[in-house]
């Protein structure tokens, strides 16, 4: 299954499907750190409304990705963390994990984050 | 008896009580209540239904003479219907076959004495006196045979404490409902979610956080922050007596809980107490921004999305412009 | 009501499967929406385990009753190179795998009551049940 990675100014917006695999999920990785070279984006939205669920896997892989795209320049911002999967992430212990990447709770606030950072002087315009 | 509740509510009772064949077999077992007793009682009967109206009228003299239990007999009919029901009651020790049917009835009263507030140091009180009562007239009776009269007593006395045992325990049943009633009220007391502004949520938190309650508030918060796109929560302890490490962890894990969703949790209103109390027992709540009281975390929250607080005095109230 | 489901895990799709099976189960048996995220979360690390150690094995779920008490029971078995050590193995942040080192000890927070038998060589069964609130 592929995920949907929409191409929004200096930012990239991939939606996150329910049914992903782990092997979906590492094809993601691939193509948002190779796509954020070639659109020489700033910021990457990882939006997970429509997940059912955070394990530690895809934890990890979005930890990764943020930790990849962001040697190549792209802040990443995580948006759409239901409740009952925040919770049952701090069970598990994977809050932790996330801790050097931004989440938001809405696309809004996601760009309003990322639109920060590039006044900031963070990005070229 | 019509003061008695209906059948169904009082099949209820032995069940709530735990009251089964094999229960009531391990009463009497450790009473030692046998068939040996039952005979003993009712070789007795026939002079225990002699005293009986006497015992009924001494009974019912001393009960009336103390303030605390008269104010039960107020009504001179009621008094007559309960007189007559005592009477049964008593009547009823000597006349065997203490098995389910006896246990059922005896629980309905101990119910019942439970329902009207008759406190259980009058219950054993006047028990006391009942036997003593019982006692006197059965070794005048049995003048003769003291021996029997002392083994027909000391059986009276099983059956009795059996008695007891049970009324003792609908007054338990009766607490626990209520204690179990209480505990859910409890359970149900809300923390109430409230939304200040644009994206800016507080939860006073009054009462023991046990961690039932506790996991109800990380559920509203998450959920009220998922629903109202709350950017800030101040969570404010100032009415919860005790944190510790426990209701702590928790509310770390709830500020962390926030935070992945995208917002921020403000911790205001440790007490002095809580807040050495909690450096001692070691929880680091460096990751949480707390704040004294929760006037600092508003203007806290304030700060996080943005506002600016502007005295309005100096400016002209676009309101009055309009009659 | 399905009393018992019987998951071959074999791949990664198979762990989606898995979750949207329990997700079912546990809403029928009234489940609130926070506990069927940590039940599908728990399942998760649960078959992940299997497709990363012992390749395949298989996942049964089943509903559960103790008195008044009615539960979800997940028992995750495979035969692959078992556990070495398992008190190490349910420590946080240890693993031999690509993992977090969560999956385990994770999973026995998520659930209520959390069992873990295995033999190096023999294979690995964990049981885990979580009662409904």
């Amino acid at each position: 299954m592929s995920t949907p990675i929409l191409k929004q100014g200096h930012y990239l917006i991939a939606s996150l499907q329910p049914e992903q695999s782990d092997t979906d999920l590492l094809q993601l990785q691939d193509i948002l750190v190779e796509q954020v070279g070639r659109f020489r984006s700033r910021g990457l939205i990882l939006d997970v409304t429509l997940l059912d669920v955070m394990d530690s896997f895809a934890t990890r892989t979005l930890r990764n990705i943020a930790q990849a795209v962001s040697l190549r320049g792209a802040e990443t911002v995580i948006v759409g963390i239901r409740p009952e999967i925040a919770f049952a992430m701090v069970q598990l212990g994977l809050d932790a994990r996330l801790s050097g990447v931004r989440t938001a709770l809405d696309l809004e606030e996601a760009l309003a984050i990322l639109n920060r950072r590039c006044q900031e002087g963070m990005c070229r315009d | 008896m019509a003061e008695y509740t209906n059948q169904d509510s009082e099949k209820s009772l032995m069940e709530e009580i735990g009251i089964t064949d094999r229960e009531i077999a391990n009463r009497r077992a450790f009473l030692e209540l046998g068939e040996a007793d039952e005979k003993e009682l009712l070789s007795i009967d026939p002079a225990a239904q002699a005293y009986a109206d006497p015992v009924i009228e001494d009974f019912y003299k001393h009960l009336l003479a103390f303030e605390e239990t008269r104010v039960f007999f107020q009504d001179p009919q009621v008094l007559e219907r309960v007189k007559r029901a005592q009477k049964r009651y008593f009547a009823r020790l000597t006349q065997g076959g203490y098995d389910k049917d006896y246990i059922e009835d005896r629980l309905k009263i101990g119910a019942v004495h439970e329902r009207i507030g008759l406190p259980m140091k009058a219950y054993l009180g006047m028990y006391s006196f009942y036997l003593r009562n019982v006692a006197h007239r059965l070794f005048e009776a049995h003048e003769d045979e003291q021996g029997k009269a002392l083994r027909a007593f000391l059986s009276l006395l099983k059956v009795v404490f059996l008695d007891m045992g049970l009324a003792i325990d609908t007054y338990i049943n009766r607490r626990e409902q209520l204690i179990g009633k209480q505990q859910e009220a409890m359970r149900e007391l809300p923390t109430p979610v409230l939304r200040v502004r644009e994206r800016l949520l507080i939860l006073p938190v009054v009462g023991v956080l046990e961690s039932y309650r506790a996991h109800q508030l990380t559920e509203q918060l998450l959920e009220s922050i998922g629903a109202t796109r709350a950017k800030v929560a101040i969570v404010d302890i100032t009415g919860v007596p005790l944190v510790d490490s426990r209701v702590a962890n928790h509310l770390l894990q709830t500020v962390s809980a926030a935070r992945l969703m995208g917002a921020a949790v403000i911790l205001t209103g440790l007490s002095p107490q809580i807040a050495q109390a909690l450096v001692a027992i070691g929880v680091d709540l460096s990751q949480v921004k707390t704040t004294v009281d929760l006037q600092s975390g508003l203007e806290e929250a304030e700060r996080l999305l943005g506002y600016r607080l502007v005295p309005a005095s100096d400016k002209p109230r676009s309101d009055q412009a309009h009659p | 009501m399905t009393d018992v489901i019987r998951i071959a895990i074999r791949c990664d799709a198979d762990i989606v499967l898995v979750r949207q099976q329990a997700r079912l189960l546990a809403r029928e048996l009234g489940f609130s929406g926070s506990d069927l995220t940590l039940i599908a979360t728990a399942l998760s690390e649960l078959a992940r385990n299997i497709v990363e150690y012992a390749r395949q094995g298989e996942i049964v779920l089943s509903q559960i009753r103790q008195g008044r008490q009615l539960g979800i029971t997940i028992v995750a078995r495979d035969h692959g190179p078992g556990i070495a050590d398992i008190e190490r193995a349910m420590q946080d942040g240890y693993s031999t795998g690509k993992g977090l080192g969560l999956g385990l000890p994770g999973a026995k927070r998520l659930m209520d009551e959390f069992e873990i038998t295995s033999a190096e060589g023999q294979g690995t069964t964990i049981k885990a049940t979580k009662w409904v609130r």
